[in-house]
């Protein structure tokens, strides 16, 4: 387990207020998904201490897969607020049909999506906040990836989404397809034209993958 | 295809392969520049955003206003009509007034078909007389709920002042008029049973 995992456990554990987080850390997948269920189970009764739980346990991967989408630090920070305020308000529909992860990104997806239908409409202030964030964003990639990474941002949107989703984040081509509300085929469309532009990028890079 | 076009196409895809391996590595947690819990948490304390009405705009709060007032005036008319029956044995009819509206029309000017014009004003003429007929208590009641029904067809027709192609409005208003007509029926019927009654 990293270093940056071992804390995010321990942080979800001292908000839960559990004071046996040593057994934890010793097993931590079971333990955590056994300790995931019983603060979902408590955040579905309004407790609002274990969802803090869930948002520390959950906040590195949401707010990676918004970054990744928005390739805006103030918009992911926004999106992925925005997700775990949405979280809150529908944790009383989640069954368990599908992991707790799996459905918090879905809202993610769905607030970055959100967000960005409107920002069509304040197309003014995107382009000014497109200006200001040239600068590739911080994602603690490893140096030989920073030029894949900074590529990823610069695809066009539609097939950065997809490309992220199934590329980045491992979610198959139909989950991938019903986050972002398009075919299947569409997601297949788009993830060949996201790499067809990355290899043109890095090539012109001298990218070695 | 040449065999040199397919050597490169087997090149790029091996590249693009090469690519999806290298975009697996790309890390997927990423820890945000500052903590997200404390507007989290101011959020979430906050009630859940309920859809109500009289939050929206105040045209849709008119809507709300109008549609609870003709609600309103259904249940109460209803109930004088229930304290009414209890008092007089004798059965009412209350005619269909689907026919009266065949004419009626919005928008700038609103017109109701001279059906319900005639049979409004002879029920109005009628019900000063017949109200005298009746006991103080249902009286008053009487009057309350006509106050009721006008008052919520004046909102109205200030409403459709300002919207006078609004759907829902006219809707509304249609149905307080048919209230008001099937009001004043309930009233009129009463007392001509009465006076049936006392004229044997």
């Amino acid at each position: 387990m990293s270093l940056d995992t071992e804390k995010r456990h321990l942080a979800a554990l001292l908000t839960a207020e559990s004071s046996d987080y040593s057994r934890y850390m010793a097993t931590p997948v079971t333990e955590s998904l056994t300790d995931e269920a019983a603060w979902i189970k408590r955040a579905q009764c309004s407790d609002s201490s274990a969802f803090e739980a869930l948002y520390r346990l959950h906040i590195d991967k949401v707010y990676g897969l918004c970054l990744r989408m928005t390739g805006n630090v103030a918009e992911a920070e926004d999106c992925a607020q925005e997700a775990f305020i949405q979280a809150w308000n529908q944790l009383s529909k989640f069954r368990g049909d599908s992991a707790f992860s799996t459905w918090l990104h879905r809202i993610a997806v769905n607030s970055v999506l959100g967000r960005m239908r409107k920002a069509i409409r304040e197309r003014e202030r995107i382009l000014a906040v497109a200006e200001n964030t040239l600068e590739p964003v911080a994602t603690g990639d490893d140096d030989d990836l920073r030029d894949l990474s900074e590529a990823v941002g610069r695809l066009p949107e539609g097939a950065r989404h997809v490309f992220v989703l199934n590329a980045v984040y491992g979610y198959s081509h139909d989950e991938a397809a019903e986050m972002l509300g398009i075919a299947a085929g569409t997601s297949k469309a788009q993830l060949h034209r996201a790499r067809r532009l990355l290899a043109q990028q890095l090539k012109q890079q001298g990218f070695e993958a | 295809m040449t065999e040199e076009n397919t050597t490169k196409e087997n090149m790029a895809e091996k590249n693009e392969d090469k690519l999806i391996a290298a975009a697996r590595k790309l890390s997927t947690d990423i820890s945000p520049g500052r903590d997200l819990w404390p507007g989290i948490a101011e959020a979430i304390a906050k009630p859940a955003p309920r859809r109500s009405w009289a939050r929206l705009d105040g045209r849709t709060s008119m809507f709300a206003q109008a549609a609870a007032i003709v609600l309103l005036i259904g249940a109460s008319s209803s109930l004088t009509y229930v304290i009414v029956k209890g008092q007089q044995q004798a059965p009412i009819t209350v005619p269909s007034t689907a026919m009266i509206f065949e004419q009626t029309s919005f928008a700038n000017r609103y017109s109701l078909g001279p059906g319900f014009e005639d049979a409004h004003s002879a029920l109005a003429n009628d019900l000063k007389i017949e109200l005298a007929r009746l006991s103080p208590e249902v009286r008053a009641n009487v009057e309350t709920n006509l106050k009721l029904i006008h008052g919520a067809i004046f909102e109205m027709n200030n409403a459709l002042e300002q919207e006078p192609d609004n759907i829902l409005l006219q809707k509304q208003l249609l149905r307080a008029y048919r209230e008001e007509l099937a009001f004043l029926r309930r009233v009129s019927g009463l007392t001509r049973n009465i006076m049936m009654r006392n004229d044997i």
